[in-house]
């Protein structure tokens, strides 16, 4: 062969050359060294493990939740480096550039929407997810810790989501991190009330490391910018990475490990099990012809191209929604901040808006207590609840499915009743109006809610002696108390946070 | 394959592709091909090449790229697209051509060159927007929208003293400034210091946005425009509880004095921006002539005081507002006695103080007032006031004469507040008096000395009146 047959026969090759040093196996694996080595070397592989139980791919098990949120949070990277491009993080430049991106960057506005849409996705889908979690019990042993850093995973959510509410710096933004800063500094309601403001004032120390300054502005701004676009992204990466190695190391998807899972099924006919014992390979590449060649005695699936096909139906679901809700819907862009109109009512972003309704009965309780209370009980569930049985079953059984609804209606009246309650009477400051603060801080709707919700756990703890039923009851309550606050603070909350049924009846001003 | 574990997946993810790829091309579509501008342009290269008259002018006009155009004014810091559509706007050809490709009317272009000015210092509306409703952005989120036509006069002001503008440029402008002044706004609203306190100042009230404004009764469009015509027509049905009376308006001049709220703005524009007369105006502002006593009244005092030469029952204040022209009033008090009340106003009362650190009057506009005051008739020699007598004989003639009007505590029913701190102080025995004795012509206030009563009872009236005396700064009505 001449050099310049061989020349062009190389580059006759060169597809076929890219194609195969792309794939670490470039081949169909044909020795037993090469099909241990095909997992191995792949990537996709390398993260899942190799088998997938056939109930782990069962849609009403997951809803597909975990990973909504990671496609959530790749499409939030992508769009987020595009605007990053354009955006300025200076007061006197944010909103116009934020107006730039909406008005004359190449479809700015789409990925500026889809990026608002996404961050929606991602924290409605970070609640949901918690919830799917809870109620399978897959929480428990191994997985106790995953859950421990889900929380954290929750946190980093919602603050990547409230870091960027202030960048567009427009009314919205602004107001809305006033109020959080506001909670931020509600231990002072406290501190106030004990008097020990001027030696010790934690409130307002958490409100000046949140802005950088006593009021939000240019230092707030790139101090949120900062958080938004480089810690918090950073910190949930390496931390999704954590859970995601925890999930596959614990064992994968729980599930119910008491029974065997249902038979690979062809056609009709329960296939027999041939086989007690994993005599199959890695990759379960058996030699043969037989129709249960590439199945498992267990009822597993080839993760290739099985769980590779859900996990991109679930990404691709994501991208579709994101994207017609993008289509159709603008992210919102009010008028350029301006701290000398306060915006009335001045609201949180959505998912704080029950903290808010109850903030504005006691800021401490609201802003602080409430928000420690839940996290720690969160955190605590899994080292409580040591019962290993109802694992990978929604509600754990039937009894957990009856104590779910009754939990359900429980919470959802004491919450509406209650909120009825100080909506028509007031609370506490309007019947005895010199009452002091420490009296407030002890005895409001907040405090009552969590006193409401202990009582019904303890009593379901004592009728069905089971831990378990007890978590399940407390969590159903704390979920629909938050749904119930958070519709009263989105929806029924007016000017000066007086109550009306629709916005439709808000006084114009 | 029947039994394949993937198949509802596979269907998902078709599906979902589809429709991803499906808005992913409809929204490129959308934002980069089918926006508006891109159609204004095209139809203006055709007007464009319709109005060539030779080979250069057709090439240019095959040629105009069709892209964003804006203008950038940093001094302003504004950047304008408005020019993306309205292509013509400074081409003198484009007279007979429809909006958006029509020429600036009345050539002021000419004078006010784009490039200098952009478009929305004098217009308003969101100059960044490439579509008409976002630019104009009545109901888009943005504090200064678009102005409509009859009322973009308003901005002239920003550089101009509209009085020194050539006749015909700003004449809505001109006329509701006169109405201002000829209605006596001033007397309840200050205006760059001076002025009533009994109104918000007015000094930004056309940089306020629609928030600053109470829109709880306002109808119709959110506009500030709307707000002050709808003000003007009734303003206690707009601000609940206002005190403003209502000014008998034309259409016309309800405009004018919209156009003049409008034009209100505290801004601070480069000097360069600046007309030399709105430099004047700036330093006359620092520098007034000699003041004009009848002009002053009219501008601040007339809204309540009217002519001054009768007393003036005032429905929203439910109280008789004082003649202070009347003849015999002005007879009775001396300048300096004017004067103090004119500085001090009668706190208690809705008549504030107009000094220079109240109403913002100088000394030689108070001292201008008073003279004017002064025109109905020269002080006289006051009769001397009779010997303070015996307050509880006084108190029981004050019940049976004075307190229907006054007051028994002197704090004023329908007629002024004997109790008044200002009053005690101005006020010399004397004039009380003399006031007491003669009566206050066209008032109701009769002559109580032609109905029979004594000096020695006024000496007693007296003494009850001045037990309200506030107990420093007496060294005024000790004078006899």
């Amino acid at each position: 062969m001449t050099p310049i047959q061989e020349f062009l026969e190389n580059l006759k090759q060169t597809p076929r050359h890219i194609r195969e040093s792309a794939m670490r196996n470039g081949k169909a694996p044909e020795t037993d060294r090469e099909r241990s080595q095909s997992t191995l070397h792949n990537l996709f592989l390398h993260m899942q493990s190799v088998r997938t139980d056939r109930r782990s791919l069962r849609f009403a098990y997951t809803f597909g939740l975990g990973l909504i949120l990671t496609a959530s949070f790749v499409v939030l990277t992508i769009t987020g480096i595009l605007l990053m491009v354009y955006y300025k993080p200076g007061v006197e430049l944010a909103y116009n550039s934020v107006k730039d991106i909406h008005f004359v960057v190449p479809a700015g506005r789409f990925i500026r929407n889809i990026h608002r849409w996404s961050a929606h996705l991602m924290v409605l889908a970070v609640f949901l997810h918690m919830a799917r979690v809870f109620y399978t019990g897959s929480y428990k042993r191994p997985r106790e810790f995953n859950w421990l850093i889900g929380l954290a995973l929750l946190v980093f959510t919602l603050g990547l989501s409230f870091t960027g509410y202030l960048l567009p710096w427009d009314q919205l933004a602004y107001w809305a991190v006033t109020i959080g800063a506001n909670i931020a500094s509600s231990p002072r309601e406290v501190t106030d009330a004990i008097g020990i403001t001027a030696w010790f004032d934690p409130g307002g120390f958490q409100k000046q490391l949140l802005l950088g300054a006593n009021y939000v502005g240019q230092e707030s701004l790139i101090r949120f910018y900062v958080l938004h676009v480089a810690v918090l992204p950073l910190l949930i990466s390496a931390f999704m990475g954590l859970h995601f190695w925890r999930v596959r190391k614990d064992g994968g998807l729980s599930r119910d490990e008491s029974k065997p899972a249902p038979p690979a099924r062809i056609g009709d006919r329960d296939l027999e099990v041939f086989a007690p014992t994993k005599t199959y390979g890695l990759m379960a590449v058996v030699r043969g012809r037989t129709p249960v060649v590439g199945r498992s005695p267990e009822g597993s699936v080839s993760s290739w191209p099985n769980l590779m096909w859900a996990e991109l139906a679930a990404f691709m679901f994501t991208i579709a929604v994101t994207l017609v809700l993008s289509y159709f819907f603008d992210a919102p862009l009010k008028e350029m901040a301006n701290p000398a109109i306060p915006e009335n009512p001045a609201k949180a972003p959505w998912y704080f808006l029950g903290l808010q309704e109850l903030v504005s009965y006691s800021a401490f309780m609201g802003g602080v207590g409430i928000p420690s209370i839940v996290l720690i009980g969160l955190g605590l569930i899994p080292y409580l609840d040591r019962d290993p049985r109802g694992v990978g079953i929604w509600f754990g059984g039937p009894a957990g499915r009856r104590t779910f609804w009754q939990s359900l209606a429980y919470g959802l009246t004491s919450v509406i009743a209650l909120l009825a309650v100080t909506v028509n009477f007031g609370w506490l400051r309007t019947w005895f109006p010199t009452i002091p603060q420490i009296a407030i801080i002890i005895l409001n709707p907040a405090t009552v809610i969590v006193a409401m919700f202990s009582a019904w756990s303890l009593w379901v703890l004592r009728r069905t002696g089971s831990i378990r039923m007890s978590a399940v009851a407390l969590f159903t309550c704390f979920l629909a108390g938050f749904v119930v606050l958070t519709a009263m603070g989105s929806i029924f909350r007016g000017p000066n946070w007086h109550f009306y049924w629709w916005p439709s009846q808000w006084p114009t001003h | 394959m029947s039994g394949d574990p993937s198949r509802p997946f596979k269907w998902v993810t078709v599906i979902c592709s589809v429709v991803t790829a499906g808005f992913l091309v409809a929204a490129a579509v959308r934002e980069n091909v089918s926006a508006d501008w891109r159609g204004h342009q095209a139809v203006f290269r055709g007007i464009l090449l319709s109005k060539a008259k030779d080979d250069t002018a057709r090439a240019t006009a095959r040629n105009l790229p069709i892209e964003i155009r804006q203008v950038v004014v940093p001094a302003l810091h504004t950047v304008d697209r408005c020019v993306t559509c309205h292509l013509g706007i400074d081409d003198p050809r484009m007279t007979d051509v429809p909006n958006p490709h029509r020429v600036h009317p009345k050539k002021l272009l000419a004078i006010h060159r784009v490039e200098k000015f952009g478009c929305t210092v004098c217009h308003q509306g969101q100059g960044a927007a490439l579509n008409f409703e976002e630019a104009k952005a009545e109901d888009y989120f943005w504090d200064y929208p678009l102005l409509p036509a009859k009322f973009t006069e308003a901005t002239c002001a920003s550089c101009h003293d509209p009085r020194a503008l050539p006749k015909g440029s700003a004449e809505k402008l001109v006329l509701g400034m006169q109405l201002f002044e000829q209605k006596g706004c001033n007397g309840c609203h200050k205006l760059n210091g001076k002025g009533g306190q009994l109104g918000p100042a007015l000094d930004n009230e056309g940089l306020k946005t629609k928030h600053q404004f109470v829109r709880a009764n306002l109808k119709g469009s959110q506009t500030n425009w709307n707000w002050f015509a709808e003000h003007f027509r009734d303003p206690a049905g707009i601000v609940a509880g206002s005190l403003m009376p209502m000014p008998a308006l034309s259409q016309p001049q309800v405009e004018a004095l919209t156009v003049f709220m409008l034009s209100l703005r505290q801004r601070d524009l480069p000097a360069e921006y600046l007309a030399p007369d709105k430099i004047d105006e700036q330093y006359a502002r620092l520098h007034p002539p000699a003041p004009d006593g009848a002009a002053l009244y009219h501008r601040y005092c007339a809204a309540c005081h009217d002519t001054g030469l009768h007393s003036r029952w005032d429905k929203k204040f439910a109280r008789f507002v004082p003649g202070i022209r009347n003849a015999a009033f002005i007879r009775a008090e001396d300048d300096e006695c004017l004067a103090e009340n004119i500085r001090e106003g009668r706190p208690g009362t809705r008549m504030p103080g107009w000094g220079p650190k109240a109403g913002g009057l100088s000394d030689a506009e108070v001292t201008a007032l008073v003279a004017y005051l002064r025109t109905s008739a020269p002080a006289m020699v006051l009769p001397p006031a009779p010997p303070r007598g015996e307050a509880t004989r006084g108190a029981a003639l004050f019940a049976q004469e004075c307190a229907g009007c006054h007051g028994m505590d002197g704090k004023g029913v329908i007629a002024p507040a004997l109790a008044n701190p200002v009053f005690q102080q101005a006020a010399t025995d004397a004039f009380i008096s003399q006031t007491i004795r003669a009566g206050r012509e066209n008032t109701p206030m009769p002559a109580f000395g032609r109905a029979g009563v004594s000096e020695s009872q006024i000496g007693d009236l007296l003494a009850y009146i001045r037990r309200w005396q506030p107990p420093t700064k007496q060294a005024r009505s000790q004078r006899p």
